[in-house]
């Protein structure tokens, strides 16, 4: 248990490190120097023609490289290999001349007979010095004594390749093609299987970019696919493409691979908008144009001086890193940096090995497979932004989701005092017209009942019972109106009938009484409230008052009836009509008509009253109400 | 039969109100009378009075519990709530209690007499808003009970002129206008008013009886 814990304790970059280190190890072990089993080594040729008029014959040391040369060498030259003097060929073997690399095409002959020929007539571009090459010697043209052979290479050049010629191995046929067989693995395969690692890298970060618009992964995306697009270019023999093409697409992928690169550690490493990034953004800029110029004045000079710019670039960036890892380095930073360095030690072993003969198996290139680690261990640490990423996002998902909640119950509440405030309200309203009727209705009866007995005690027994009374009714009304009604207008008008029928039957009039049932009454769409009731209550107090005080009528009509969406309410009498008095335009009509307007209804006189076709003497009073 | 009266009020005002009103009819007897929950407890029911007035609000108990009392114990007797304002919400609950009519408290004495003979003659008075209850309240009993085949239920729920009656009632109409439009006499009216009141309390017994039933109290 405890393994598993101390395991995944461990930082990445440790491990990462540890790993490296054993595999830079198992490296050095593989292509430490050894000698071919067997193998002749040929180290000087001399040149036994050449097209050019650039100098007399010569001889050179092996590897002989054109572009070395002061001018450069262009066109075809014949290679005379000097074999070693006292030395017999071993007896009863095949044997194979291997040449880790020449070209770009060329040619060898065996004591003047041509034994290959590798893309010497090929039209357009090719390079065999990609790729390791051998070629077998047939025994029937072979002197037995070594230096009585005449071999010769012929070697068609291209400038700015390093055409020419490298060291030659004459040995056992078996033994050379194990040699060729593992190098042509190392260099062709090795490097497109690395290819297709950066492509698969590019298309990840590619999509992730897309998702989720970061651009650290837009910046690996390009720079992975550059890389891809320069491995794959870099051990084609015969590329299909015009030499021009091909050469200004594998130099401008690998700027652009670098340019991108460093952006990414720029931003990986959260380094401030400096100097060195501005360097590297118009670095991607220049590049195109002047590696069009390099590639069309095809002036080696040019490219070597944009190498070494972008080399600078690369010790000015790997030099910040060092820098920035003075204020502390989070886990991903510092596998970077182990990765980094490791790499880079798989670069500088093979300039050591290759370029200075520093000793090594130069055919063994580190720098391929330290690329393929290195774009993995990048991949890595974008897989782990992308988790932080999702994982931020799930926690802010979850923040979101507590917000969103405590804003709800904060509403919740909000509304619930708000319900509260609107409960408070409406008892407050009822108060106040509970209160407003008892002074104006219940009060005022009492306040003059007590008037009237302190002014003239036991005068007036009476006038104080009916004062007494009218203040009960007052009261009872208020308090009917309390009842719950519904707006069931046949029910209010029959409570009304209880308190008025004996004035009316005191005045002499004869109460007719029509009331239908009818559709519920609504006071502004609302169902009828007690407010409602009590207005109602009054409107009909005031028509019957007027009715008894001034119709002189004998008989009063009541009628209810519905034309949905309308009810209506008809108080008629057959009494004077209001063109004789002045009835119409009284304190008592406005009251009226507030109330009316109070209760949503219309209000309608008529005098003389329409009693089917005929007029016929006497008032009516119509209510119009909405139904609900 | 001769009319006896026993009043439960503590408003001393109502007592001398009841005397007064007494001197138009020298042949009722008043058998006693209650100022206290407590003492009509005691002594109402003895009294064995044909009449009984009953005041809801005494100060020592409700005069609701009286009246379910006295339906039990009398069940002949006739029970007038007197009360102030007639207000519906509460005579319904004294109804169901058992009260078998209601007189308004400030009423002439002319106007109790003719309440007390309209009582004893098989009326009783109802407003438009109390027979609007009533109606609602047995509509409710009888969407409760949707089986006609229960036979305590039946007989409580109203018959169909018993109901035409409480909707005429409940539009206002009074006992003259109905017994015109339902060409019955005036006292039939009254009586199916009475019937009314008698089924609104019986089924409240009945069902108090049940609820009691089903929670094995009896």
């Amino acid at each position: 248990m405890s393994f598993t814990v101390d395991l995944r304790r461990i930082p990445a970059w440790v491990w990462a490190g540890v790993v490296l280190a054993a595999v830079l190890v198992g490296l050095g072990l593989v292509s430490r120097p050894q000698a071919i089993d067997g193998g002749i080594y040929i180290q000087n040729a001399v040149i036994a023609g050449k097209n050019t008029a650039q100098g007399a014959i010569k001889n050179v040391v092996l590897p002989h490289v054109w572009d070395d040369e002061k001018p450069p060498w262009e066109g075809v030259a014949r290679y005379r290999l000097v074999l070693p003097e006292a030395q017999n060929l071993p007896v009863g073997k095949s044997l194979s001349l291997y040449m880790p690399r020449v070209g770009a095409r060329y040619r060898v002959w065996l004591s003047g007979q041509l034994i290959a020929s590798e893309h010497w007539e090929t039209p357009g571009y090719v390079d065999t010095s990609v790729v390791p090459q051998i070629v077998a010697l047939p025994p029937a043209l072979l002197h037995e004594r070594l230096a009585e052979n005449v071999i010769e290479i012929e070697v068609k050049g291209q400038l700015l390749r390093k055409s020419g010629l490298s060291q030659v191995v004459l040995g056992d046929a078996v033994v050379l093609q194990a040699r060729h067989a593992r190098v042509n693995a190392w260099q062709v395969q090795a490097t497109w299987m690395v290819g297709a690692a950066s492509l698969l890298v590019a298309l990840l970060c590619g999509l992730m970019w897309l998702q989720n618009k970061d651009k650290v992964f837009g910046l690996l995306a390009a720079a992975s696919s550059a890389w891809a697009l320069r491995l794959f270019l870099t051990p084609l023999v015969n590329p299909f493409m015009p030499f021009e093409l091909w050469f200004y697409l594998h130099k401008l992928s690998f700027t652009v691979y670098c340019g991108f690169l460093y952006l990414f550690l720029w931003e990986v490493f959260e380094f401030k908008q400096g100097l060195a990034k501005r360097l590297i953004i118009a670095l991607l800029w220049i590049a195109p144009i002047w590696l069009g110029i390099t590639t069309l004045t095809e002036n080696y000079n040019l490219y070597r001086i944009w190498t070494g710019i972008v080399t600078m670039i690369s010790v000015i960036t790997l030099l910040l890193m060092f820098q920035r890892a003075r204020w502390g380095l989070d886990g991903n930073q510092r596998l970077m940096v182990v990765v980094g360095l490791a790499t880079m030690i798989t670069g500088v072993r093979d300039f050591l090995v290759v370029q200075l003969g520093f000793p090594g198996d130069g055919d063994i290139r580190w720098m391929t497979l330290g690329s393929l680690v290195f774009m993995l261990t990048l991949a890595w640490v974008m897989v782990q932004r992308t988790s932080a990423y999702m994982q931020k996002m799930g926690d802010q998902k979850l923040e979101l989701e507590a917000r969103v909640a405590q804003k709800e119950a904060e509403l919740r509440q909000a509304f619930e005092s708000l319900r509260e405030a609107e409960k408070r309200q409406v008892l407050e309203t009822e108060r106040e017209r509970l209160t407003r009727d008892m002074h104006d209705g219940l009060g005022s009866q009492l306040v003059q009942t007590l008037n009237l007995v302190r002014a003239q005690p036991s005068n007036h027994p009476k006038q104080l019972e009916a004062m007494l009374g009218h203040a009960l009714e007052e009261l009872r009304m208020t308090l009917d109106s309390l009842e719950p009604m519904e707006g069931d207008l046949p029910a209010i008008l029959g409570t009304l009938r209880q308190r008025i029928s004996p004035t009316l039957e005191a005045a002499g009039i004869e109460l007719d009484w029509q009331v239908e049932e009818v559709p519920a009454v609504a006071v502004n769409g609302q169902p009828m409230e007690p407010r409602a009731v009590m207005q109602l209550f009054r409107a009909l107090q005031e028509i019957f008052a007027n009715i008894v005080k001034h119709s002189r009528a004998s008989k009063v009509t009541v009628r209810t009836w519905h034309d949905t969406p309308h009810v209506f309410l008809s108080v008629a009498d057959n009494g004077v009509g209001l063109g004789a008095g002045s009835r119409e335009g009284g304190r008592g009509m406005d009251n009226l008509r507030g109330r009316a307007a109070a209760l949503g209804a219309e209000l309608i006189l008529e005098s003389p009253v329409n009693d089917g076709n005929e007029k016929v003497q006497g008032t009516a009073v119509k209510l119009r109400f909405d139904s609900l | 039969m001769q009319t006896s009266l026993y009043l439960i009020e503590d408003d001393p005002s109502i007592h001398e109100f009841l005397r007064r009103a007494l001197t138009q009819r020298p042949e009722w007897r008043l058998v006693g009378s209650s100022s206290s929950f407590a003492h009509a407890q005691n002594h109402a029911a003895a009294a064995a009075a044909s009449v009984y007035l009953v005041d809801l609000g005494l100060p020592d108990g409700r005069g609701e519990e009286l009246l379910r009392q006295l339906s039990r114990s009398n069940p002949s007797a006739e029970l007038l709530v007197f009360t102030v304002f007639g207000d519906e919400s509460r005579l319904i609950g004294a109804i169901e209690a058992g009260a078998t009519g209601y007189v308004l408290k400030g009423c002439t004495t002319s106007e109790l007499i003719e309440a007390i003979e309209q009582i004893q003659e098989g009326g009783a008075p109802i407003s438009a808003l109390l027979a609007r209850l009533l109606l609602k309240r047995f509509r409710g009993v009888q969407d409760s009970h949707p089986s006609p085949l229960e036979a305590t239920q039946a007989e409580t729920i109203l018959s169909d002129r018993e109901t035409d009656v409480l909707k005429l009632l409940a539009q206002g109409y009074v006992t003259k206008e109905i017994a015109r439009k339902l060409n019955i006499s005036s006292h039939t009216v009254g009586s199916h008013i009475k019937n009314l009141y008698r089924k609104l309390s019986a089924h409240t017994r009945v069902q108090v009886v049940k609820i009691a039933q089903e929670r094995g109290l009896v």
